[in-house]
C-alpha cells in the first residue's frame, strides 16, 4: 500500500499546516461573536416582550390592572439586562 | 403587485383544497420549500455517503465536514452527555441551513421567514428540554430558577425573573431567526425595488448594494442556523449537567 503511505504523509503535511494557520481560528471566533451579538440583541427584547406578557395574563387574571403589567415590564427588562451581563461575562471568561 | 416587497412571504395554496376536520391541510408553497429543503438534505447526505473512500469526493466531503462540524459543537458546548442527542441537533441545524440558502435563490420562498414556523420549532425544542430535564434530574430541575449564593429576601425576586427569562427562550429564538431572515429579504427587494425605479442613470448604486448584501444575507443565512443550532445546545446543557 504505497499509495495509502503516501497519503498519509501528504495528510500530516496539510493538518500541520492547518494548525500553522491562525487565520482560521481568528476566523471562527469573527462569526461566533457575530452570532453572540445576534443573541445579545433579541435576548434583551424578549425579555421584556416576556415579562410584559405574563403580566398583561396575570393582570386579567387578577383583575388588578394596571399594576402587575407595570411591575412585570420592570421585572423583565431586569431579567433582560442580568441575562446580558451574565452572558457577557461568559464571554469574557471564555477568552 | 410584483413590487412589493412583502409580496414574497404570501403563502399560497399549489393544487386542491384539503380540508380536514375544518382545518386547512393544503399543500402550499411554504410545505414546498420545507419538502425540497428535506429532500436536498437527503440527497447530499445519501450521495456523501454511498461511496465510502478514504481519499473522499465532493459529496462526502460536505457531509463530512457538516457531521464533524455538529459534532464538535455538541461536544464544545452540551458535554460528552449530549451525545444521544446528536441526531436531532443534527437534523434541526441542517433544516434551517436548506430552508435559508433554498430561500437566498431567486424566486424561492423562505420558509423560516414565517414566525409560526420558528416558532414551532422552538416551541418543540422548549419542550423536549423541559421534558429531559424533568426525566434527568426529576424536582430537582427547579433547582435552576432558585440560584445558590443569593440572599433570602432577594430569592423571590430572583426566582420570577429567572423563571420570566427560562420562558422567553423560545421567544427569542424564534423571533431572532425569523427576523433576520424576513428582515433581508425584505430589504434586498426594496434595494431592488430602486434599481428598477432608478433606472439607467441612478439604478448602479442600489445594484452595487444588492449585490453586497445579497453577500451578506447568505453569510446570515448561515450564522442564523448555527446561532440556532448552538442555542438548543446550550439549552440542552442547562437540562443535563445541573448547575448554576
Amino acid at each position: 500500500m504505497v499509495d495509502l503511505e503516501n497519503f498519509k504523509n501528504r495528510l500530516k503535511i496539510a493538518k500541520n499546516k492547518q494548525k500553522n494557520s491562525s487565520k482560521t481560528v481568528g476566523n471562527n471566533r469573527n462569526s461566533s461573536s457575530m452570532g453572540s451579538a445576534f443573541k445579545l440583541s433579541t435576548d434583551l427584547v424578549a425579555h421584556v416582550v416576556v415579562g410584559t406578557i405574563i403580566g398583561f395574563i396575570l393582570d386579567s387574571w387578577f383583575d388588578t390592572k394596571p399594576w402587575l403589567i407595570i411591575i412585570f415590564f420592570f421585572l423583565g427588562s431586569v431579567a433582560g439586562i442580568l441575562n446580558v451581563i451574565k452572558t457577557a461575562r461568559q464571554m469574557q471568561e471564555k477568552e | 403587485m410584483a413590487t412589493n416587497p412583502m409580496h414574497q412571504f404570501q403563502v399560497h395554496r399549489i393544487g386542491p383544497e384539503i380540508k380536514i376536520a375544518g382545518i386547512d391541510l393544503s399543500f402550499t408553497n411554504a410545505s414546498l420549500f420545507m419538502l425540497l429543503s428535506a429532500v436536498a438534505i437527503c440527497g447530499l447526505l445519501f450521495l456523501g455517503t454511498k461511496e465510502k473512500k478514504i481519499i473522499p469526493g465532493k459529496f462526502q466531503l460536505i457531509s463530512e465536514i457538516f457531521y464533524n462540524f455538529i459534532a464538535k459543537m455538541i461536544s464544545d458546548t452540551a458535554g460528552s452527555k449530549a451525545k444521544p442527542y446528536f441526531p436531532f441537533i443534527f437534523s434541526l441545524f441542517m433544516f434551517v441551513l436548506f430552508c435559508n440558502m433554498l430561500g437566498m435563490l431567486p424566486y424561492s420562498f423562505t420558509v423560516t421567514s414565517h414566525i409560526i414556523v420558528t416558532l414551532m420549532l422552538a416551541i418543540f425544542i422548549f419542550i423536549a428540554v423541559t421534558i429531559i430535564g424533568f426525566l434527568k434530574h426529576g424536582f430537582g430541575y427547579l433547582k435552576l430558577f432558585v440560584p445558590s449564593g443569593v440572599p433570602v429576601i432577594l430569592l423571590p425576586l430572583i426566582t420570577v425573573i429567572e423563571i420570566i427569562s427560562y420562558l422567553s427562550r423560545p421567544v427569542s429564538l424564534s423571533v431572532r431567526l425569523f427576523a433576520n431572515m424576513m428582515a433581508g429579504h425584505t430589504m434586498l427587494k426594496v434595494f431592488g425595488g430602486f434599481v428598477i425605479s432608478l433606472g439607467m442613470l441612478g439604478g448602479w448604486l442600489p445594484l452595487g448594494f444588492s449585490v453586497a448584501l445579497t453577500g451578506l444575507e447568505i453569510l446570515v443565512a448561515f450564522l442564523q442556523a448555527y446561532v440556532f443550532a448552538i442555542l438548543t445546545c446550550i439549552y440542552l446543557n442547562d437540562a443535563l449537567n445541573l448547575h448554576h
